[in-house]
């Protein structure tokens, strides 16, 4: 499996799959799940993400959520942006389809 | 073709039922994901990047018009309008939500289709060869023996918990076009002397992290005694194959540790003991029953050749060259093996929408009785097309950008989903096939190359057959930026071998130029008609490495 | 040693008259289960025994073969059992499976065979059509999921150890 744990990262954020229908979700600053990268929270520091991450393992989320994990992000400007191709297809969607997943949605609202 | 009868409706009907109730109990909280995970690999359900991902089986390959138009409407209704072919006869769709999918299963049942033996440490669906029935020189349709076997291994109680995942494939060809080499078991169908039938089976080969070649294990299994051997392997497997390591649990580390003597002499003892039971002998009355469905179709006396094929090619140079590219002689005089490239230039390869599916569906049913075959190159098969309708077909192909006249050459690519879609993907797969394919682009270059295998996988385990890829090309990961490792020599078929590395991996942006120099390299070496792998396997890899590497 | 289980027999939650010892204790004068190993060092005088025997098949976690322990070491002691317990470690190991058959169909053993360890619901009906007929079970199982999930496949396509002979001979008498 494709590293994507974040030995020595500065800023990580945590992402999952819903339980429902595997869509990529983030864990946001009021603990939700949400379907946009730009809506997590961002940790600064592996103490502040081992606190995050803790926040993603309650029982409960079991039932929403599939294998939640941290993951590099980084700063760009003023912004966020996930560091490895992984995370970056998976915050848009295939590159092969710009027409499906996030990234079509994306552009469907705009 | 098969056709169910009530055992087999009753089985996938309970299966679906098991599944629809361990869905509830999972999205009720019962279950947790831990105890869920199993029983929906089981059942196909895997999870991949943006979604989840159902792989439905398309057991030996073969399939109706009826079942080919569930495909389509599957993908329309429970997915994005797609279907991604695979190169173990399975299609895939990539967005299903998990509520949803025991609703798809049941009507995928309505067509005799399922996804069991798709997923898990069970013997998966069995494949096989995409002319059968079709192609001359056969020794027997081997998908009378695949679905036996299909039938024998589906829930089977003791072989369901394996240490590794199984694949078996059968060929009744010379030609093979199955893989069989590369399976846990390879089966050639042969005829000994006497004139009687049996099976030539090969174990131990196979891909991921470790390929290998298989080894034959036994020339001559007598046809009543083939399952009786079978569940002797898997037996001798599931007793002593490792399950320490998941990347030594398949049964090629097993025949390579134990050796092959031995490893032949264990299956020897254990088959002697379950066969004396007789247990395992089909009834031959069932052979027929299931013989019967596999009975050739009623074609025409036809002429050997045909007046219109030869002016409509012509006529239209494209069609012809599509008849000299993708059309195979069929066994039948007047009758062609039709192939459809799932490979335009610059598409995904394998992917169908589901109006491509359709139109397929419908040649298949006006013109090819009834029959599609799936292959594990990821291309479609027409098998039985008269040479007169040959130019209707094209046209209609054609017209659903179907009829890319690339069979067998460079453009004709195998790529995994990679990490545009796979959870465990290093790279991706799918945009190099693209950059290559549109980089020879031009059809007279790519038939001036001739017969040229690229394979890409995007990670070690190989379910882009990069191993025995002509030219096979691997993903790497380098802190998360994506690099490529050619291998070169491998080869899928009868003469079966592994590629050799050629050394360190390209970027991204280099990788096609790298392509293109392997490419000129032979065609600078070549003697007159010789394909690439024979120019390779005659100078070795030195050349092809110093060009790659002067740098 | 196994965790606390309630026993299904036959169909039926039931008690547990045999009990597991290890390999240093003296052996109860009662049904009891006990190591290969002890088996195998006092064969002689476990024969004398008046009480049934019973015996733990393991399927790896005895620090001396990765493997498990071989099926085929029973053997020459079957007279003397009533009594294999079949050991399934993880429920990914389905090793004992075909130690279940094994013991059935070629060696004939008519004694108990229960599977102890992790035993998943859906794994159950296929333990029963190797020829186990007991199953330690997590005590949270009922008796009415026990019984729905033996019912869950109505056919089978294959002889095994049970009575069902498969649809590839039954669909012809
Ligand atoms: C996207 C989801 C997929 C996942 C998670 C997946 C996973 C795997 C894994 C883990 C292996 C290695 C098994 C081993 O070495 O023991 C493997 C092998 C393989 N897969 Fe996939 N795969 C996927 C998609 C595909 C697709 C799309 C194809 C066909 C294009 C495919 C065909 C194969 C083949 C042919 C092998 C090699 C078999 C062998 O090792 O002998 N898989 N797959
Ligand atoms: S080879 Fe790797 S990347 Fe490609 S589909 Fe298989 S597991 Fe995924």
């Amino acid at each position: 499996m494709a590293q994507h744990s974040s030995k020595g990262a500065r800023f990580q954020a945590v992402t999952a799959n819903r339980l429902s229908d595997g869509e990529v979700v983030y864990l946001t600053a009021d603990n939700q799940w949400a379907e946009t990268f730009p809506a997590a929270d961002i940790a600064d520091g592996p103490e502040a993400g081992d606190a995050l991450m803790a926040r993603a393992l309650p029982a409960d989320f079991e039932l929403h959520v599939l294998e939640p994990y941290l993951f590099e992000v980084l700063q760009d400007g003023t912004d966020y942006k996930p560091a490895s191709v992984r995370e970056i297809i998976r915050a848009a969607g295939p590159t092969v389809r710009l027409d499906l997943g996030k990234q079509a949605d994306a552009k469907r609202e705009s | 073709m098969y056709r169910y009868d009530e055992f087999d409706h009753q089985l996938v009907g309970d299966r679906v039922k098991q599944f629809r109730g361990q869905v509830e109990r999972r999205v009720s909280g019962e279950l947790t994901e831990d105890a869920f995970k199993p029983l929906r690999l089981m059942n196909g359900v895997y999870l991949q990047l943006h979604a989840y991902m159902l792989r439905v089986a398309i057991p030996y390959g073969t399939l109706s018009s009826k079942q080919l138009r569930m495909q389509a409407h599957i993908a329309r209704k429970y997915d994005r309008g797609y279907g991604h072919f695979t190169t173990r006869q399975n299609i895939q769709f990539n967005w299903p939500a998990l509520d949803k999918i025991p609703d798809l299963l049941e009507e995928l049942a309505t067509v005799e289709m399922h996804a069991i033996q798709t997923s898990g440490n069970c013997i998966r669906n069995v494949t096989s060869d995409q002319y059968a029935a079709a192609i001359d020189g056969e020794v027997e349709d081997p998908r009378i023996i695949s679905e036996i076997i299909r039938q024998w291994s589906t829930f089977h109680p003791e072989f369901t918990y394996l240490p590794r995942k199984f694949k078996i494939a059968v060929t009744g060809h010379d030609n093979d076009r199955a893989a069989i080499k590369l399976h846990d078991i390879g089966i050639v169908i042969k005829q000994n002397e006497l004139g009687d039938v049996g099976y030539e089976i090969h174990v131990g080969g196979g891909q991921g992290r470790t390929p290998f070649i298989a080894k034959k294990m036994a020339d001559f299994v007598p046809k009543a005694q083939l399952l009786a051997y079978l569940e002797a392997v898997m037996r001798v497997y599931n007793m002593l194959g490792r399950r320490d390591n998941s990347y030594k649990a398949r049964i090629k580390i097993m025949v390579h540790e134990t050796g092959e003597v031995e490893m032949r002499r264990l299956i020897e003892a254990e088959f002697a003991k379950i066969d004396a039971s007789q247990m395992l002998a089909v009834p031959q009355a069932e052979i027929d029953r299931i013989s019967a469905y596999f009975a050739s179709p009623e074609f025409e006396t036809l002429p050997a050749t045909s007046p219109a094929l030869d002016a409509a090619k012509t006529q239209d140079a494209d069609f012809a060259r599509w008849v000299r590219a993708n059309v195979v002689a069929h066994k039948q005089d007047g009758y062609a093996i039709v192939n459809i490239s799932l490979k335009p230039i610059g598409g995904v390869p394998g992917d169908a929408t589901d109006v491509q599916m359709e139109a397929v569906a419908d040649l298949a049913e006006r013109y090819s009785f009834d029959e599609i075959r799936v292959t594990h190159e990821q291309n479609l098969v027409l098998p039985h097309i008269r040479l007169d309708d040959l130019k209707t077909v094209y046209d209609a192909l054609n017209a659903h950008e179907l009829a890319t006249a690339n069979l067998g050459l460079i453009s004709d690519t195998i790529a995994c989903p990679g990490l545009d879609y796979c959870n465990l993907a290093n790279a991706r797969s799918i945009p190099l096939a693209q950059e290559i394919s549109e980089r020879f682009a031009d059809l007279d270059r790519q038939y001036d190359i001739g017969e040229l295998k690229i394979k890409i996988s995007g990670c070690i385990n190989a379910c882009g057959h990069h191993h025995v890829g002509h030219i096979g090309i691997l993903g790497v990961d380098k802190k998360g930026t994506e690099f490529y490792q050619i291998s070169l020599g491998g080869s899928a078929d009868e003469n079966a071998s592994i590629g050799t590395i050629t050394g360190r991996a390209f970027t991204e942006e280099t990788i096609v130029d790298a392509i293109e120099t392997v490419v000129t390299t032979y065609t600078d070496m070549r003697q007159t008609d010789e394909r690439f792998i024979d120019t390779f396997r005659r100078v070795g890899l030195d050349p092809f490495k110093e060009r790659l590497y002067a740098e | 040693m196994p965790n606390e289980y309630q026993l299904m027999k036959d169909g039926a939650l039931c008690q547990d008259e045999w009990t597991y010892s290890d390999d240093e204790t003296a052996l109860p004068d009662a049904p009891t289960i006990i190591s290969l190993t002890r088996l195998k060092a006092e064969a002689e005088s476990l024969r004398a025994r008046n009480a049934k025997l019973g015996v733990q098949l393991l399927a790896d976690g005895n620090g001396k073969t990765k493997l498990g322990e071989d099926v085929a070491e029973l053997e020459p002691y079957l007279d003397m059992l009533s009594l294999v317990s079949i050991a399934f470690p993880t429920y990914r190991n389905g090793r004992g499976f075909s130690a279940a058959r094994v013991l059935r169909e070629q060696f004939n053993f008519e004694g108990e065979l229960r599977a102890s360890g992790e035993v998943l619901h859906d794994q159950w009906a296929m333990m029963r059509r190797c020829g186990i007929t007991a199953f330690e079970l997590a005590p949270s199982v009922s008796l009415e999921t026990f019984t729905a999930a033996m019912g869950e496949l109505s056919n089978a396509y294959q002889p095994a150890a049970d009575d069902q002979r498969g649809a590839l001979w039954q669909r012809h008498k």
